[in-house]
């Protein structure tokens, strides 16, 4: 296929930005035409997926929207109605259906969450200063317009460990890796990124995994709303504000570091399937190796043909679970359909490595993720790979660190008669990670965006 | 033989529904609304005659017409399917549908034509025998073993998982002599009911 038009397309959908800082604005439409008047003013301040050959910005702008929010627009019905309905639906009354219940049921999630969030506005900086002189800006926007209100904000930032940004998260993982790569974005290739040809290969996905309008992985168009322009280029994005209880954490896998022969560290890396700095287990299953962990050509390039039986990366292990690659065999086909793209980002303070952490407090994960169909790639690996176990033969397990155990959870570790690698059982888990907000947004191109603000999205 | 997997039998029976013309309620109407009302869970019809894997009962119209160029086709009656996996032998199975879930069984079929009631055990066999197709390609969603051994292998998966999650790391004498423990309980323990899941509770009380 011929190259993207990158300048149509917002930068946050084709690449993650990799800013330490982060702001995300959550915005409600007061009345129509206002807020057409305020789209129509932030469209010049919009990030788009240009190379930036003369250097990082200081800081981007982007902007999605729900469905409640494109109806807030004035979008016309027959556009609304054409959308998917996972999408029209929103994230809450998906609740069922993505095992949102219990303690990461609607009714816990963060006050702005209760209510209506029409967009998303998200901010990212190289410095706190530039942050905040950013987002000045466009709150001066939205009062001179009076289109839009803030209903509520999230800050997000890289965890700063001992004075230094680090791409930690707060259970003590780096984090950040493989995001797949799709056909027409410029990009440097990494091996391990894109789907598995028959000679074991990588080449990259489909554009119609990520971006409406293009050609996916079945050959068919994605679900996209009407008419064409509308859908162009866009590209739906999830949002789920992931707390982390760093206590609960911090003292199972003490305990359980405790019986595990090969010892603490060894466990955490077989819960994720990478050493805590980031070392594949698949690659190095004996200990972290930096000289694997900083080679771009080899920390994502691997493949769990060669240990089904789990007995290097665990098969419940949560980078196997969330990205089985050829582990279904059929060459990893069966699960190219069912690729996200990450844009997650931490919040919250990082509790020093010694001590033993809170599970109370604002901290852990805004999990950000793009992707063609919310419903296809998202929901899915929710569903079936996050919060069950049948298609890695794990039963009713859910995943280790993100399931929605409910106290009840258990994770098997597949071992050898190695005695520093036995297998072992991880049983009692409890919820590592608690749901406290989000929702389903639409991410136009530049050109939709404009249709909108000008009301002249036309579906005839 | 097609029809068997192993000691499994996929089922597929194809009963024609009666159409008659001045009734208020047609009689696939009827059967859908019978069918609505069955529990879903093990106090159904299915949960009585224990040796079904899996079943479906659908009230199909007629053939789906998808527009030109394809011929528009239709079937000379609305038919009922009832496709069912089960252990054993299929005069064996009719049986037990026929005498365990009889009050179900009358009221879905006495809307088919030819139905002869279900009183007459060795008629209503025949009949149902009469209506079966022949299952040309089986689709293997459950592996070569009865209803009982799968619960009962479930049961003892999530006893042993329970038990090694209290047990692993200690020294292997104890360890030995727990596990026979464990063991001679888990073999004396009688299989879970039919449509239960094997759950926390019951491998508690075996540890």
């Amino acid at each position: 296929m011929s190259r993207l038009d990158a300048t149509d397309i917002q930068g946050f959908a084709v690449r993650g930005y990799n800013f330490p800082f982060a702001r995300f604005l959550f915005l409600k439409i007061l009345e129509g035409k206002k807020g057409r008047a305020w789209l129509g003013r932030l469209i010049a301040e919009i990030t788009t997926g240009e190379r930036w050959d003369h250097g990082k910005p200081k800081s981007t702008v982007n902007v999605a929207f729900t469905f409640k929010g494109l109806e807030a627009l004035e979008l016309p019905m027959a556009s609304l109605m054409s959308f998917p309905v996972e999408f029209v639906q929103g994230m809450k009354a998906r609740a069922p259906i993505l095992v949102d219940k219990g303690r990461n049921a609607p009714e816990h999630w963060d006050v702005v969450w209760q209510g209506e969030v029409h967009a998303w506005v998200g901010i990212f900086a190289q410095g706190a200063a530039e942050l905040d002189r950013r987002c000045l800006e466009l709150l001066a926007l939205e009062q001179e317009t009076g289109g839009v209100e803030n209903i509520g904000s999230q800050d997000a930032a890289a965890l700063q460990i001992n004075g230094q940004i680090t791409s930690k998260e707060h259970f003590g993982y780096t984090d950040g890796f493989g995001n797949p790569e799709y056909l027409g974005m410029e990009k440097d290739s990494q091996p391990g990124q894109g789907k598995l040809t028959e000679d074991g290969k990588w080449t990259p996905l489909a554009t119609g995994e990520l971006l409406l309008e293009y050609a996916d992985e079945a050959g068919e168009l994605p679900v996209a709303p009407l008419p064409h322009l509308l859908a162009n280029n866009g590209t739906f994005m999830v949002y789920r504000k992931l707390h982390q209880n760093v206590a609960t954490f911090r003292r199972y896998l003490k305990e359980k570091g405790k019986l595990y022969p090969g010892g603490e560290e060894k466990l955490a890396s077989k819960f994720i399937g990478r050493w805590r700095d980031g070392t594949p287990v698949e690659l190095s299953p004996d200990k972290p190796d930096p000289a694997i962990m900083n080679d771009k050509n080899r920390n994502v390039n691997f493949t769990f043909g060669k240990d089904l039986e789990g007995t290097c990366c665990p098969i419940g292990a949560h980078i196997r679970r969330t990205n089985p690659r050829d582990a279904f065999g059929f060459n990893g086909r069966v699960i190219n359909r069912r690729r996200i793209s990450r844009r997650g980002m931490p919040y919250g303070p990082y509790s020093p490595e010694d001590q033993p952490g809170n599970d109370d407090g604002e901290h852990g994960v805004v999990f950000m993720a793009v992707n063609a169909s919310i419903f296809r790639q998202f929901e899915f690996v929710q569903q079936q790979w996050i919060e069950y176990g049948n298609d890695a033969r794990q039963g009713n397990d859910k995943d280790m660190l993100i399931g929605n155990h409910g106290g009840h959870g258990k994770f098997m570790i597949q071992g050898t008669d190695d005695p520093k690698n036995p297998p072992f059982l991880c049983g009692g888990l409890p919820n590592f990670v608690e749901l406290r907000g989000g929702d389903y947004f639409f991410m136009p191109s530049i050109t939709a965006l404009r249709l909108i603000a000008e009301h002249a999205v036309d579906p005839r | 033989m097609p029809n068997k997997s192993g000691t499994i039998y996929g089922l597929t029976i194809l009963s024609p529904i009666k159409h008659e013309g001045h009734i208020d309620t047609s009689h696939s109407l009827a059967i859908r609304k019978y069918l609505h009302k069955l529990p879903a869970d093990g106090r159904g019809p299915f949960g009585k005659v224990s040796s079904t894997h899996m079943a479906r009962l659908v009230v199909l119209d007629d053939v789906e017409y998808f527009g030109m160029p394809s011929c528009e086709d239709h079937l000379k009656s609305r038919y009922l399917i009832f496709e069912s996996n089960f252990d054993g032998e299929l005069e064996t199975y009719l049986n037990d549908l026929a005498t365990k879930a009889s009050e179900e069984v009358h009221g879905i079929w006495q809307h088919c034509i030819g139905y002869p009631g279900v009183q007459n055990v060795p008629a209503f066999i025949a009949y149902m025998k009469r209506c079966q197709v022949e299952t040309t390609f089986y689709f293997a969603d459950v592996n070569d073993k009865t209803v009982e051994q799968t619960l009962v292998a479930l049961q003892r998966q999530s006893a042993v998982a329970s038990f090694i999650e209290k047990n692993q790391g200690k020294p292997p004498a104890e360890l030995h002599r727990a596990f026979g423990e464990f063991w001679a309980r888990l073999q004396k323990a009688p299989p879970p009911k039919p449509g239960s899941t094997p759950g926390k509770e019951f491998t508690d009380k075996l540890l």
